[in-house]
């Protein structure tokens, strides 16, 4: 319980000396001020819970109610079938190709990226020669719109005018077609993202770490800390609630990665992820159902699956970075 | 000893040339684009890749502005109203309930917490069509408010906000406010929210961001070619029958460029020592 | 705390100009539609893809009927980007235009959802048959006999070829004697081979992809035989039992085991700079493609190009009609407005604006058209080479599910192609991809 606000109830009006010019409207002042308790939280937290009231929870309830259906685009009666779909979708191999597909690309992309992140944003904190520029060029990769980027690194991977086939030929490594395969079009992808997303993250944590103040670091080092050390016993534990954040909020980005590697396939139907499937998302695989089979009610399945999939992993994504930092480090003052 | 110290907070030239090579890597995308967008459009797919800027941008630019289809000063404009609008919106809902999570007690806390954190979790693809068809009975579609006013607060700046205030904003802050007689609202914005300046300005940075990058919303939205928003008047210039690079990428540049405007703005703020900021114990 | 109250009404101003922004542009809504009657002023928009060639005759018709205006959305725009519009149109229920193009390949699936058209027999499309070559009014004729869509062009079939390479490689470089040549697809291939024997040209493939020629050779060997590909007219999945996929097929490995294709991947960058960089010599060619190449090859492939007749015999790619959604809120005067621009008079304008085939006798018989030259082209007839072909078509029968199949079969191609897999593998793997998406 917070502590009790300025005035008990049964006060007198007696002058009292000012702090801060309060009323001498005591009384109302106290009712207003429980008043204020009681309902400000809610009237603060209310904007958000009215638009997505409006905007996000109508969508949501049709999409599922459509999910129930056979449901062809543009037809004018919709036949119900209760979970049909559902189980028609979790029975095809083609949803968990893509869910491997979307799973692999997801971790071998997002936990190097994060790691990274840390590390650099680490660095960036430290004293450097035009640090500002530094900190500012690394956050340009995710001011470049997704379509750029696409463009400049189908280029890189371009099979007979990629820079890094070129570089790969000094090598004697025959000029690859990185889209043909299932892990070289995965790695392709996830350094799209990765490079996208470590500056990012950077500074996310950046900020985050200006705010721990410097003289537990002199004073870990007075200790005997080694940088390192301090990096692991002082830095992550005081970013905990920062990190559960950005895993939380990659793995949702990560769950639903679309734009990369559908630029990357390119060609007519894109959403297909290659000639096999080899890098095709969940994300991808429900534009299939919806521009490719003109299948409404299996697109709204496969948007329900999705989110359960995000559910699932954002839990157990949260379970282990909050297990990982506690071991009781209350790393200093706080 | 003295040195030691010294040598705490500065960078080894180890780290300082792994952040060099980070931020080339990182700018040579856009340096490739500036390239391209410099030169005249056959120099694209020769082998090795042009490296070298070159002196076509006036007339790559002159292409562009008089190029009926993509629109692309109306695409600027709107864009630039879509994402101040949402950045000011965004910031502001965002701190408030950010602060009424993590530091305000009330029945249900963290349960609705957890059900914004769930509500982030809902696909984008997932409600599209059927908030389009909201748009079309509302008459928003292809107009402003179709792409703001269902963005006006989200759930990851709530829940980035909440977990700020949590770990930036000490509880014997708060409960100073309170004893020198601020009301919440006093407290938030007279205690909370400066504290919270570097977080806004990375808030502020990412929404305007997202908001000017927007684009699988924004061509359903606003598809109509006359009124676009500045990613959708790009895209009917870079997936046209014609490719003319060099076009496209001199109208990304011209489109990155309120980018970096608003970047160096809130960079500093972000960069600029806030060792002041949280802890003015 | 004048502080506090500057920061607290800049707060409400940044709110109150969101919300004012809302009611302005909400008030701000023109295209009052409603009202049929002839003098009210009327915009009517214009959906297409690519270039149809409709300017001049947008200007015609605007000042013949001056209340009406007539916008043209999309121009330019890739085909796959358009279809996935439509659809999300469609789905959502508005956002269409009041004429809609309509390729080839999405007209089956326009055809299933037949009833979100106008039926343009109530405006008079029966009596036009007659401008129309048979098969491409059967195109838009639903089951249950509505009309709803007016053909505007064919692509026709040619092989289009580089002189250049030709030339460099030995072989003759005369349109005349080039399509001498080849005759029959295994011809064709003999050719491909003496290419590619020739040391000169060993960066260059013969052709650019393979999927690009096994469609060709598969919607002529249907066209000539049974008259269908993976479905038969009573809409049973056929891939495995059809002998003209399986000829296609088998052929199109035979080019993939002589060497003879370049690998691309059509509709991507690389494909495109696969025309700047002459990474082929020869692509299949259908009308509206020589417009591509001319602006893919720009002005340094200028000359080095020419067309040939296709081996075997006819064939068709591409091509497209108008309809009019019933989300129009001007139906009629969308009806005519389509009648007028696929009219053979329209037809003949766009051929000599863009060069897209015209799909009405009448206009293919037009002087002008057959009498056209493509400069770019080393002045090949166009007009000679594609309206015959056209003439000679045969309908061929697609399934409504012909899109998602066709795209299965082709990806087991281009696995052979890649190199990910034999011949055998993906010609079961098509078969049973195929099977699933139908």
């Amino acid at each position: 319980m917070t502590v009790p606000t300025t005035t008990p109830s049964h006060a007198a009006p007696t002058p009292r000396p000012p702090r801060i010019d309060v009323s001498p409207r005591r009384l109302r002042g106290a009712r207003r001020s429980r008043l204020d308790m009681k309902v400000s939280p809610y009237l603060y937290i209310a904007p958000f819970f009215i638009v997505f009231g409006i905007f996000g929870a109508y969508p949501l309830l049709y999409t599922a109610w459509v999910a129930l259906h056979d449901w062809e685009v543009g037809t004018d009666n919709p036949t119900y079938v209760g979970l049909d779909n559902f189980t028609k979708i979790l029975s095809d191999s083609n949803f968990w190709n893509a869910v491997l597909n979307t799973i692999g690309i997801f971790v071998i992309s997002t936990v190097p990226q994060l790691l990274l992140a840390l590390v650099l944003a680490n660095a960036l904190n430290k004293k450097l020669r035009g640090r500002t520029l530094l900190r500012m060029g690394v956050l340009i990769p995710n001011i470049t719109s997704v379509a750029a980027v696409a463009i400049v690194f189908s280029q890189l991977y371009s099979r007979d005018f990629g820079l890094i086939n070129w570089v790969l030929g000094f090598f004697g490594i025959g000029p690859y077609e990185w889209q043909a395969y299932k892990w070289s079009s995965w790695v392709a992808i996830s350094t799209m993202v990765d490079w996208r997303w470590i500056g990012y993250n950077a500074l996310i944590y950046l900020a985050s770490m200006q705010s721990i103040p410097r003289d537990i670091y002199e004073s870990a080092a007075l200790d005997g800390a080694s940088p390192s050390k301090q990096f692991w016993r002082i830095t992550i534990p005081m970013l905990k609630p920062t990190i559960i954040f950005t895993v939380i909020i990659s793995t949702i980005g990560g769950l639903q990665l679309y734009a990369e590697p559908l630029l990357f396939n390119g060609g007519a139907s894109a959403f297909l992820g290659g000639s096999m499937r080899q890098s095709q998302t969940v994300t991808m695989y429900l534009m299939e159902q919806f521009y490719g089979r003109f299948q409404f009610g299996d697109m709204a399945t496969v948007a329900w699956l999705l989110f359960l999939l995000i559910l699932i992993f954002s839990a157990v994504n949260y379970a282990i970075t909050s297990r990982l930092e506690s071991s009781g480090k209350r790393g200093g003052a706080k | 000893m003295n040195k030691r110290r010294r040598d705490l907070f500065a960078a080894s030239p180890l780290t300082f040339l792994m952040i060099v090579l980070t931020v080339v890597l990182s700018i040579f995308p856009l340096y490739y684009m500036v390239v391209i967008a410099t030169r005249t459009n056959d120099t694209i797919g020769t082998t090795p890749p042009p490296l070298t800027p070159g002196s076509n941008l006036g007339d790559n630019l002159g292409r562009l502005l008089a190029n009926e289809n993509a629109a692309f000063m109306t695409g600027m404009i709107n864009s630039a109203v879509i994402s101040l609008t949402l950045t000011v919106s965004v910031v502001f809902f965002s701190t408030l309930a950010g602060f009424a999570f993590a530091k305000l007690r009330f029945v249900g806390r963290n349960k609705l917490m957890l059900s914004i954190l769930v509500t982030m979790m809902v696909p984008a693809q997932l409600g599209v069509v059927p908030l389009y068809m909201m748009m079309a009975k509302l008459e928003w579609a292809n107009h402003l408010q179709s792409v703001i006013i269902p963005f006006l607060v989200n759930g990851f700046g709530v829940f980035m906000m909440r977990q700020y205030v949590s770990q930036s904003v000490p509880d014997e802050l708060i409960e100073a406010a309170r004893v020198d007689g601020c009301n919440t609202f006093r407290t938030y914005w007279n205690v909370v929210l400066p504290a919270l300046r570097p977080a806004i300005a990375v808030l502020a940075l990412f929404t305007f961001m997202a908001q000017w990058n927007e684009f699988f919303w924004a061509s359903l939205a606003m598809g109509d070619p006359s009124n676009p928003t500045v990613q959708i008047s790009l895209q009917h210039l870079s997936t046209g029958y014609y490719n003319d690079y060099a076009q496209v990428f001199a109208g990304t540049m011209l489109s990155i460029l309120p980018l970096l405007a608003v970047f160096v703005l809130f960079g500093r703020q972000i960069i600029g020592g806030i060792m002041e900021g949280a802890l003015k114990a | 705390m004048g502080v506090t109250l500057r920061r607290r009404s800049l707060a409400a101003v940044a709110i109150l100009a969101t919300a004012a922004l809302g009611l302005v542009a909400c008030s701000k809504s023109d295209d009052a539609n409603t009202g049929s009657s002839s003098t009210e002023q009327i915009t009517l928009n214009v959906d297409v893809f690519g270039n149809f060639g409709y300017e001049e005759l947008y200007k015609k018709y605007m000042q013949d009927h001056p209340n009406i205006k007539i916008v043209e959305r999309g121009t330019g725009g890739q085909l796959g980007d358009f279809t996935q519009q439509v659809t999300q149109r469609i789905a959502a229920g508005s956002g269409l235009g009041d004429v809609l193009a309509v390729e080839e390949g999405m007209s089956i699936d326009i055809k299933a959802k037949g009833n979100n058209f106008v039926d343009l027999k109530e405006y008079g499309a029966a009596e036009l048959s007659g401008n129309f070559l048979d098969w491409k009014v059967a195109g838009m004729t639903t089951d249950d006999g509505k009309i709803i869509g007016l053909g505007t062009d064919v692509g026709g079939m040619a092989m289009c070829y580089r002189t250049d390479l030709f030339k460099k490689a030995g072989l003759p470089t005369e349109r005349d004697k080039v399509s001498a040549l080849w005759p029959t697809w295994n011809d064709y291939i003999t050719v491909g081979k003496q290419f590619k024997a020739n040391p000169a040209v060993k960066d260059a493939g013969f052709l650019d992809a393979v999927t690009n020629t096994y469609n060709t050779i598969l919607m002529q060997e249907a066209g000539n035989t049974t008259g269908y590909t993976y479905f038969d007219k009573q809409g049973n999945y056929v891939t495995d039992s059809n002998p003209a996929v399986k000829k296609a097929w088998d052929l199109s490995v035979e080019i993939l085991n002589a060497g003879l294709s370049a690998k691309l991947q059509a509709w991507t960058p690389e494909w495109n700079n696969g025309f700047k960089n002459a990474k082929f010599a020869t692509i299949a060619c259908p009308a509206w493609m020589t417009g591509y190449i001319t602006s893919q090859n720009g002005d340094a492939g200028k000359g080095k190009w020419d067309i040939a007749k296709a081996p075997g015999n006819g064939g068709n790619w591409g091509g497209s009609w108008l309809a009019v959604p019933k989300q129009s809120k001007h139906p009629k005067e969308a009806a005519e407005l389509a009648k007028f621009l696929t009219s053979p008079e329209g037809q003949i304008a766009a051929f000599k604006s863009k060069g897209n085939l015209p799909s009405s006798p009448k206009a293919l018989d037009d002087p002008a058209v057959k009498a056209a030259v493509n400069e770019y082209f080393s002045n090949a007839p166009t007009g000679q080479i594609y309206g015959e072909g056209a003439k000679l078509l045969k309908p061929v029968y697609l399934g409504a599910k012909n899109v998602p199949v066709r795209t299965a079969v082709e990806n087991a191609l281009r696995t052979v192609e890649q190199g990910t897999r034999k011949a055998d593998a993906a010609w079961t793997a098509a078969v049973a991809d195929g099977k699933k998406a139908a």
